[in-house]
């Protein structure tokens, strides 16, 4: 279709073609007759000259240049700013991916302690399908909620039982994953609040362990930290860390919500001689982890392993994944019961997850998300009667108290987040965690980056977000008419359903 | 690997005679200011040019070295251009010594600019 002021862009790239060499012809002849200072301009333009022919005739990668030349360029360059752009001036205030910029300074408010009460209406689109809390037509005093206290291992009969006393932990992130001064300030917050912070699968955590606050430590599928040069397990390495005051609880990670199915990996970008000390790696190539742990091949080596652990540490030990096939995770509990080895601790963790590096079609296209997730393992461990042998533990986007509400009543126990600390150590989501080139100094190891990172001002934030959710769960649980979290059940939530149906039979009339 | 040993070869190389170029210039060596008189840009653009050409080596011999091989790069054509226009290619009885010097910084900077072409900002990083 012609419209009156259609861009033609061969007409405009041949007059760009021709008029640089104008432009270089020009310039040209008034340094000559002029003033020799105007050959700055003719260098300039013979060498764009020269640029633009390599473009058009001496490259065969990319068509736009081929056919266009110097023009064609601004789509690169336009492209490549494109990000920046949309979040800044574009996009709305609730379409950000993957925390919208209303979601985001809930968190940014939570953590300086500041007033995150909003007015005249709700920006989310409430016609769409979205997940609601039912309060009640008979809420409690808030006061009357008791305290927060979810005893770990109390099932097991064993003496390091681990009580938790806020309804948030911090996620896994390891010292490799992000930088010393963010671990040092989410480490120092976590033991300002009193809440607990799991160590990654980075090895040894020896920045996590400075600030003495409680840690959970993962154990990943290539066991940095606790292997043997073959992979297997380096059982006294374990049992060391694990006598060790800090060390609460020891989660070993069977997969993981941002990679289900494939084993952890950090680029290698992001591993300096510190790091593959820690972790007993080669510098300079990334490092992939195994999809699986070497010794778990099935549900029988499976639980055996959990066992193992369960006897080496001493401690409260329980296993991370997202869910994949429900048959196999109930076989997994069957087997659990069979060896009468069950975890003191599950965490579930959503397909949504999305701290770690990924290859994109695992992070977008593989594993269940968390609602969908949690309440059929919830539903599988009833119906097998050992939900009260253990604790659940949920993570997947629970960075806010709504949702980690929902994963309250959808079964979880214990909530978890890593983004939402990011948020609150002042994450500008610049979506560029995997190149050590965090431009607010979290994922990063360099230091010019890092200095930007003041430990303590963060401590405080990260530990004000602890707090802050924990107020605003004491509040939506009296306005639920419960006094624990454990009474939460899928009848106070809203799930829209309804509003799904209609809209695919409108679909299919 | 080789290519890259002589990629650093040809960044020394170039850094080596634009130090010496820009220094010429900054002490005022009576064949530069002969060589700025002739093209009436004494002494404003003898100054500008050796800080562009102090600028490019520094660069070539730092993790932005394809930066400063387009500089550099971009100092010898303008040689170029004011030996071929004014100044000739025999200059104070050199015996074309400045030419030759001229040519060796611009194959260096030259072949450094086409080994490193990615690592040029807007040009090279926005097609990869």
């Amino acid at each position: 279709m012609k419209t009156a002021i259609a861009v033609n862009l061969e007409k405009i790239s041949r007059m760009t073609n021709i008029g640089i060499v104008l432009l270089l012809v020009g310039s040209g002849m008034t340094g000559y007759f002029v003033s020799f200072y105007f050959h700055f301009l003719t260098v300039f333009f013979m060498m764009l000259v020269l640029l633009n022919l390599h473009w058009r005739h001496g490259q065969t990668s990319h068509a736009l240049l081929s056919n266009f030349g110097l023009i064609a360029q601004f789509r690169y360059i336009i492209e490549s700013v494109g990000p920046e752009f949309r979040q800044y001036l574009f996009s709305s205030d609730t379409e950000e991916k993957p925390f919208s910029r209303v979601e985001r300074a809930e968190v940014y408010n939570k953590a300086k302690g500041m007033d995150s009460s909003s007015a005249f209406g709700s920006l989310l689109d409430f016609d769409h399908a979205e997940m609601k809390l039912r309060h009640s037509f008979y809420p409690v005093d808030k006061d009357a909620v008791q305290p927060f206290d979810v005893a770990v291992g109390q099932a097991r009969g064993i003496e390091s039982v681990y009580h938790i006393k806020h309804p948030i932990m911090i996620s896994a992130m390891s010292y490799g994953a992000l930088g010393q001064n963010a671990v040092r300030a989410l480490a120092r917050g976590a033991k300002r609040a009193g809440a607990a912070m799991n160590t990654g699968e980075g090895g040894y955590p020896k920045y996590h362990l400075m600030e003495g606050c409680d840690l959970i430590f993962q154990m990943g599928t290539a066991k940095f930290g606790v292997r043997h040069e073959d992979g297997r397990l380096d059982e006294s390495k374990l049992a060391e860390l694990a006598a060790r005051d800090e060390i609460k609880m020891i989660e070993i990670k069977l997969s993981q919500g941002a990679k289900p199915g494939k084993g952890g990996l950090l680029p290698k970008e992001k591993i300096t001689a510190e790091i593959a000390e820690l972790r007993g790696v080669p510098l300079g190539s990334d490092v992939v982890s195994p999809a699986h742990h070497i010794e778990c091949t099935d549900a029988e080596s499976t639980v055996e392993f959990i066992g193992r652990i369960q006897q080496v540490g001493g401690l409260p030990t329980g296993i991370k994944f997202c869910l994949g096939r429900s048959d196999e995770f109930r076989e997994l509990v069957k087997e659990m019961k069979r060896q009468d080895t069950v975890p003191d601790f599950i965490t579930v963790d959503g397909a949504e997850g999305g701290t770690g590096a990924a290859p994109k079609s695992f992070m977008d296209d593989v594993g269940l998300p968390l609602f969908k997730g949690l309440p059929l393992v919830d539903q599988i461990l009833r119906e097998e009667g050992v939900r009260d042998r253990l604790v659940l533990f949920a993570a997947g986007k629970l960075i806010s108290p709504g949702r980690q509400m929902q994963a309250f009543s959808l079964g979880a126990d214990v909530a978890y987040s890593a983004r939402g600390f990011l948020l609150a150590l002042g994450c500008i989501q610049a979506l560029q965690c995997n190149r050590n080139t965090c431009p607010v100094g979290i994922t990063t190891h360099r230091a010019n980056l890092e200095q930007g990172l003041d430990i303590e001002d963060k401590a405080v934030r990260v530990a004000n977000y602890i707090e802050a959710l924990h107020h605003d769960y004491k509040e939506l649980l009296a306005a639920t008419g419960s006094i624990t979290s454990s009474q939460l059940c899928e009848d106070n939530i809203y799930i829209p359903i309804r509003t799904v149906m209609q809209r695919s039979d409108e679909e299919a009339s | 690997m080789k290519h890259r040993k002589i990629t650093y070869i040809a960044q020394g190389v170039a850094a080596i005679l634009l130090v010496i170029a820009s220094g010429m210039k900054f002490i005022g060596h009576e064949h530069s200011i002969a060589i700025f008189e002739a093209l009436e840009m004494e002494p404003n653009g003898r100054y500008i040019i050796a800080i562009i050409e102090l600028g490019a080596a520094i660069l070539l011999l730092s993790s932005y070295a394809g930066v400063g091989s387009v500089l550099a790069v971009g100092v010898m054509f303008g040689a170029v251009i004011a030996h071929l226009t004014k100044l000739g290619l025999v200059v104070n009885d050199d015996g074309g010594l400045l030419v030759g010097m001229l040519l060796v910084v611009f194959v260096c900077a030259g072949y450094v600019m086409v080994s490193r072409r990615r690592e040029i900002p807007m040009v090279g990083g926005s097609q990869r």
